[in-house]
């Protein structure tokens, strides 16, 4: 067949077109970026990577780990020199934390680091035994922020908190990152901390953290949790109105808050992240009962649960081969409305 | 169902994009002339053709300028338009599309709004639970009206629900919409009045206030809009640019042949024939594969690709239908202070 003169302008464009189509999905890029280190090239050679992308959990040497033991809590630490350290010129004395995002802002599926599964993957909860979505509640659509974990924290069952009066929900600490970006789930962010709502949900200490990823265009200019209601009036008090009334839809009723639903400040956030960080040490070291939580990891020298790769390597084996993914009921899709009292 | 089926032609988020629309016979149909306004006149029940899907951000439209008015996203400055996410909204948060065979006359000065129309079909909000599919053809029961001034043009939005909706029945008029759903037409109101200020455009201004209109005030708007297009069609009214190309309205002097339908659809991006589709899956999976060996390198990965296109060029084969990624600043919310 001959090739028309028209096709050569609508090479170029098939070019750039293809070239980003090919290496669009997550795992590509996750490939090319190793095949580009081994090489030893920049990164800005290929036009759509932005950092290492730790999907399923591997490192950048092809290790299998847990997200919830494996990535170190502080960001730029000894133990995280896989990440590389991204300090913007105005926050050189701020602590910086790696966060396990779960859920992208805009979504529904409920899915969360599986704490009684070895390796922790992350997985879909599920409520009556069908995959669980969390509700759309006027005006929301989804979750409102990128919803996730700080690793190697945990909020202990054991414990009562001296200023909710409630058990920890034997979770790692959630955050809120609340930057324009929509994350993927099983990404690895570095974000600063800003503040810290203190949740009563379902009668267990639920602090959520606020913090924005440093490589958000807007991260210069937001530094604590008054910055947010400056930069962003209104997300504040839409938090505690999702935290307030998301499960209401599955027949729940509202949540209460310590502190009268008040943000905590930066220096407060970070005091219950180093205190669930402690927990976090007294499980992995088996100071505590951690009761069905897996404690099995990698990279935690000096535990008791530590594996070997081989075994991780072993644990993902078996599970069940990746496919396609069912379609989503369209349930999901309804927004629930209820009057609210503001 | 009336059975409408729709075409799409080039990659979704893509200048080229174009969406046409075919009956239950399969004949390509004009969006715009070719569907009946009623679905049921007695009920007062109207067909809808969906633009954009709830919670998405692409601005879609009905071509109105190009014959068969196929939808295609609108274009700003050279480049596509996406609206933007106006705190605390996401996209649009209605089902978002048009009534055929109606048409807001520019060269007519609307009593109420005391401006022109907006030389576009009437705009529908549909309220219902279901997100809908872009280029849906769904009846919906009218519940009332805005009078948005958008930019100094009338711009009546007509809020509905869709009749398949489970709650259809409960909604027969705009007040049920203010008792079921608390907060969606402030939310409405709010939404038009800030949509294109992250754009550098001015808030948008309301006749009535505002307020909302019942549904005959509604269906009132409707039926003179249909009296408008149908002077249009009839060339009894100058469209100017208007494409009035049309398959089955009777008497219109735009109506043309299925062949020259045919012939207007095939002109623009041709569409992906299965063979092709099969073509670039083998070739994207060799890919896949190679980018999985050892021996993978940044040459070896832009030789593979430059073969798989040189392949493409060899059987004229188009770009594959999978959507451009949308441009991650179209993820921004935009907050500021209401007035």
């Amino acid at each position: 067949m001959a090739v028309s003169p028209t096709c050569h302008l609508k090479a170029t464009r098939y070019l750039k077109w293809s070239w980003w189509h090919l290496v669009i999905s997550q795992d590509e890029l996750k490939w090319v970026h190793s095949a580009m280190k081994e090489k030893g090239k920049s990164v800005h050679f290929c036009f759509v990577m932005e950092k290492l992308l730790w999907s399923n959990k591997e490192n950048a040497d092809g290790k299998y780990i847990s997200p919830f033991h494996d990535i170190p809590l502080f960001a730029g630490s000894k133990e995280d020199k896989e990440i590389p350290a991204k300090r913007s010129k105005t926050t050189g004395n701020e602590v910086l934390f790696n966060m396990v995002v779960e859920v992208p802002r805009w979504t529904n599926a409920k899915m969360e680091i599986a704490t009684e599964e070895p390796l922790n993957p992350i997985k879909q909860d599920t409520k009556k035994g069908k995959p669980r979505y969390v509700a759309n509640i006027f005006p929301h659509k989804g979750y409102i922020w990128n919803y996730g974990a700080l690793p190697q924290t945990w909020e202990d069952p054991n414990h009562t908190d001296n200023i909710t009066g409630c058990c920890g929900d034997n979770d790692p600490v959630d955050v809120c990152e609340i930057g324009s970006k929509v994350r993927s789930s099983g990404e690895i962010v570095q974000v600063k901390v800003l503040g810290v709502l203190a949740l009563l949900d379902e009668g267990e200490t639920d602090w959520k953290i606020i913090a924005i990823g440093v490589d958000d265009p807007e991260a210069q200019k937001i530094h604590d949790i008054d910055d947010v209601r400056k930069h962003k009036p209104g997300y504040l008090e839409a938090t505690i109105d999702w935290f307030r009334c998301y499960k209401v839809p599955d027949g729940k009723p509202e949540n209460q808050f310590a502190f009268n639903g008040e943000f905590k400040d930066k220096d407060f956030a970070v005091e219950i992240i180093k205190s669930t960080h402690e927990y976090w040490k007294a499980l992995l070291h088996k100071k505590t009962d951690g009761g069905t939580v897996k404690c099995t990891n990698v990279l935690v020298s000096g535990s008791p649960f530590c594996c070997s790769e081989e075994e991780a390597r072993s644990i993902v084996q078996s599970a069940p081969v990746p496919a396609n993914g069912d379609s989503v009921c369209p349930e999901v899709d309804s927004w629930y409305f209820f009057p609210r009292d503001h | 169902m009336a059975g409408y089926s729709v075409e799409e032609r080039a990659a979704p988020n893509s200048l080229e994009y174009r969406l046409f629309f075919k009956d239950a016979a399969g004949r390509y149909i004009s969006p715009f002339h070719d569907i009946p306004l009623y679905a049921d006149a007695g009920k007062n029940v109207f067909n809808m053709v969906v633009e954009v899907p709830r919670w998405t951000n692409a601005k879609m439209e009905i071509a109105t300028k190009d014959p068969l008015n196929p939808i295609k996203q609108d274009v700003k400055k050279g480049k596509l338009r996406y609206v933007a996410n106006v705190f605390p909204h996401k996209g649009y948060i209605w089902n978002y599309g048009a009534i055929p065979q109606t048409w807001e006359d520019p060269g007519h000065k609307d009593e109420n709004t005391g401006c022109c129309g907006d030389n576009d079909p009437i705009d529908v909000c549909e309220i219902g639970s279901k997100v809908c599919s872009r280029g849906e053809v769904i009846k919906v029961k009218v519940l009332g009206t805005l009078a948005l001034i958008d930019e100094g043009e009338t711009d009546w939005k007509i809020i509905a629900i869709n009749i398949e909706d489970p709650e259809a029945e409960n909604y027969n008029d705009i007040n049920d919409v203010r008792r079921m759903k608390p907060g969606y037409l402030e939310a409405t109101v709010d939404w038009f009045r800030r949509y294109k200020v992250p754009d550098g455009k001015p808030e948008n201004q309301f006749a009535f206030n505002g307020e909302f209109k019942d549904k005959d005030f509604a269906v009132n708007v409707i039926k003179s809009t249909h009296e408008h297009w149908k002077a249009l069609i009839a060339k009894k009214t100058d469209g100017g640019e208007i494409s009035c190309t049309n398959l089955t309205v009777s008497g219109s002097p735009f109506c043309c042949s299925q062949e020259c339908a045919k012939a207007t659809v095939d002109a623009s991006w041709p569409a992906l024939a299965a063979t092709d589709k099969f073509m670039w899956l083998m070739s994207r999976t060799v890919l896949r594969r190679d980018l999985r060996s050892p021996q993978c390198s940044l040459e070896r990965l832009v030789c593979t690709n430059s073969c798989y296109l040189l392949f493409h060029f060899l059987f004229q084969a188009p770009p594959c239908k999978a959507a451009n990624p949308i441009p991650p600043e179209v993820d921004r919310w935009f907050y500021y202070q209401k007035n």
